[in-house]
């Protein structure tokens, strides 16, 4: 398999007022054609400062530190403004947070998709585009007929469809997805992430969805890191993930999730809150919430090291290793 | 008294009227809640559950008065409080009911110190002397663990983060000791690990204090954890209620099934099956006089279109609306 992206030793801050600002430190990471990839963490630990990254839409006090960003052979921290406008959409699009805010109120749905085909392929005519509209519609689950309605004659779902459709107007090799259903109802969630896994398989692309909720997550990803306060503290395949998480974190967190399938068991909290990543520490940024941190945590900061074949951890004291299950048993 | 009703509710509706301009009267009529029954025994945690438009929050609102119904009965603690017209009786009501908000970013005012926030209620009600009230507050804070309370007092809202935010809500919906709270989606705006404690206090002080809550949620995962009965609503009425574990486990409704199928699972190998039901929710203005779920309802039959179903007890204090099912137990399918 090729990797469609790879990220090596990204890092991104922001200069502030007050300091600076490690919103995405040391991420790396690789994305193989048709994986679909979850990328999960609590506000602010800099998940979406890594999309925006990747699609180098940063603000003006953002710099990229240091780290490549290859896609298609390519490293994206280094090209143009002009180079990068031919990847955006064309090569990696995006589905953005509160999507229904994201279309423009004042011009006809079709038509804000039609711009975008056009813009990045001047050869397509408007009836080519028309009709390239038209079956993206149909791929997401809309009547074509709609495309000449206004964003506020759709409901949020419809909207959210409509924005999917937009990014895959001009056949990307890499969609990200920002939160996609987190402002929809549970059925129409439902109903909008089985048509994302279907159109994924269907046209073999790979995906990165971003959310905090890690079941939304586990329904949809092969593959899923976890961040914590600027840096990706485990990575692995989803069942490793939820079947033996090693990172404490990622432990506190799987069993934190209320579920309403099986017996109800007691919930589990972890105490205290995510730090302040404004002149963050050089020790474990967990260690002050952490239940199993010493002295070495209080020290220096893990390094991130693949423990297990395909399973990546940033901790000094990994937990439910496949060693330690058997030592245990034994 | 273990069986003490806090709360009865009957018949309570709530209409808002749809004018095209100021000057004509309104013709058409939003039904966000219609018809709706229930009570909430002292200490008991009922949760009303839906999807966005249901009416879960009209609701809450019109049972603490911020509406006035447009039709039914409330009474709480066994006195009549539909509409309160003198000003004692609305104190007495007001001191003895809180309500906690779903946006802790939105509900506190800016401009003043934590300490005017949470005193607000006791300030509002004349109550005590300002060092009685001083006490209460520092006494609230700790117990909804702002630790240290005297390093909060002077602080502002922005100075705090959102978990710490929605407990200065809390303890401000608490510190008069109220018999009964609304509480709004008060965790969904917090992020997972924190959501997680903010529940598990409210879960504490609710068995500490004896209080009865009415716990709006559009997240049944969230409901079965925090909530002895549930009941969900479908465009203002209530279609299906029951204790939470039998309705996590044993739901009637179409709609009931479809919206807990529709949850996604926090397991990667369990394979969901899709939910059946089709379209968007609409909005209930001037509904026809038949079964709201019809148009989506996989199983919809002839007399659901001509009538709507009633609340019936299947047994065991399950109730559903729906013509799938007979009193006390048995289907017709």
């Amino acid at each position: 398999m090729k990797a469609v992206l790879e990220i090596k030793n990204l890092k991104m801050y922001y200069d502030t007022q007050a300091g600076q600002v490690k919103a995405a430190d040391d991420i790396s990471f690789s994305l193989y054609e048709g994986e679909s990839m979850g990328l999960v963490g609590e506000s602010g630990c800099g998940k979406t400062s890594v999309s925006m990254s990747i699609m180098r839409l940063l603000p003006e006090n953002a710099r990229i530190i240091s780290g490549n960003i290859f896609f298609g052979g390519k490293d994206i921290v280094k090209l143009s403004n002009e180079e990068m406008n031919k990847i955006r959409w064309a090569g990696i699009s995006m589905i953005f947070q509160a999507a229904m805010n994201s279309l423009n109120p004042v011009y006809r749905v079709g038509d804000q998709i039609i711009e975008a085909i056009t813009t990045h392929e001047p050869d397509v005519t408007f009836e080519e585009a028309r009709q390239r509209v038209a079956s993206l519609y149909k791929l997401v689950g809309l009547d074509p007929e709609r495309m000449d309605n206004y964003p506020h004659e759709y409901s949020g779902g419809m909207k959210q469809r409509a924005v999917i459709a937009m990014s895959l107007a001009c056949n990307p090799k890499l969609i990200i997805a920002d939160e996609p259903t987190t402002a929809l109802d549970v059925i129409v969630q439902d109903t909008i992430l089985r048509e994302l896994e279907k159109i994924q398989k269907k046209l073999n692309m790979s995906m990165i969805y971003i959310s905090h909720d890690i079941a939304v997550i586990a329904e949809v990803a092969s593959k899923i890191a976890i961040m914590y306060a600027g840096k990706i503290v485990e990575m692995s395949d989803s069942v490793t993930i939820f079947k033996r998480p090693a990172h404490p974190y990622t432990v506190g967190l799987m069993s934190s999730f209320p579920s309403i399938r099986g017996a109800k068991k007691e919930l589990v909290t972890i105490p205290g809150e995510p730090p302040n990543l404004l002149n963050a520490p050089d020790h474990c940024r967990f260690a002050p919430r952490c239940p199993f941190a010493t002295d070495e945590c209080w020290k220096k900061e893990p390094s991130y090291e693949e423990i297990e074949d395909n399973h990546f951890v940033a901790c000094f004291h990994p937990q439910n290793l496949k060693k330690q299950v058997r030592a245990n048993a034994g | 008294m273990p069986d003490e009703i806090v709360l009865k509710v009957e018949n309570l509706s709530k209409f808002f009227p749809m004018k095209k301009s100021v000057f004509s009267r309104a013709k058409h009529f939003l039904h966000a809640v219609d018809n709706l029954n229930f009570q909430i025994e002292k200490g008991k945690v009922l949760s009303l559950v839906g999807e966005s438009g249901c009416g879960k929050t009209t609701t809450g609102k019109t049972i603490l008065k911020l509406y006035e119904p447009t039709g039914g009965k409330i009474t709480f603690l066994g006195k009549d409080v539909t509409h309160l017209h003198e000003t004692e009786d609305k104190k007495w009501f007001h001191s003895k009911t809180q309500m906690i908000f779903q946006d802790p970013f939105e509900s506190l005012n800016p401009r003043k110190t934590i300490f005017d926030i949470v005193a607000e209620p006791m300030n509002i009600q004349n109550f005590g002397t300002l060092r009685k009230r001083e006490l209460m507050v520092m006494d609230i804070l700790k117990r909804v663990g702002i630790s240290p309370p005297d390093a909060f007092l002077w602080r502002y809202p922005h100075e705090l983060s959102g978990g710490q935010r929605q407990r200065v809500a809390i303890a401000r919906a608490l510190v008069m000791k109220p018999e009964f709270v609304v509480a709004d989606e008060p965790t969904s705006m917090l992020d997972v690990s924190i959501r997680t404690q903010v529940m598990k206090l409210m879960m504490e002080l609710i068995k500490e204090m004896n209080m009865s809550f009415l716990y709006i949620t559009h997240d049944l995962a969230v409901a079965r954890y925090m909530a002895d009965e549930i009941s969900v609503m479908y465009l203002g009425r209530m279609v299906e209620y029951a204790n939470s574990e039998e309705l996590i486990n044993n739901p009637l409704h179409p709609y009931t099934k479809a919206l807990i199928s529709a949850v996604p699972v926090p397991d990667p190998e369990f394979k969901r099956k899709s939910v059946e039901i089709k379209g968007g929710i609409g909005k209930p203005i001037d509904p026809l006089p038949r079964c709201r779920f019809y148009d989506r309802c996989p199983f919809a039959m002839e007399i659901c279109n001509q009538k709507e179903p009633e609340l019936l007890d299947v047994g065991q204090n399950h109730k559903v609306a729906c013509f799938l099912y007979k009193k006390d137990g048995g289907t017709i399918a």
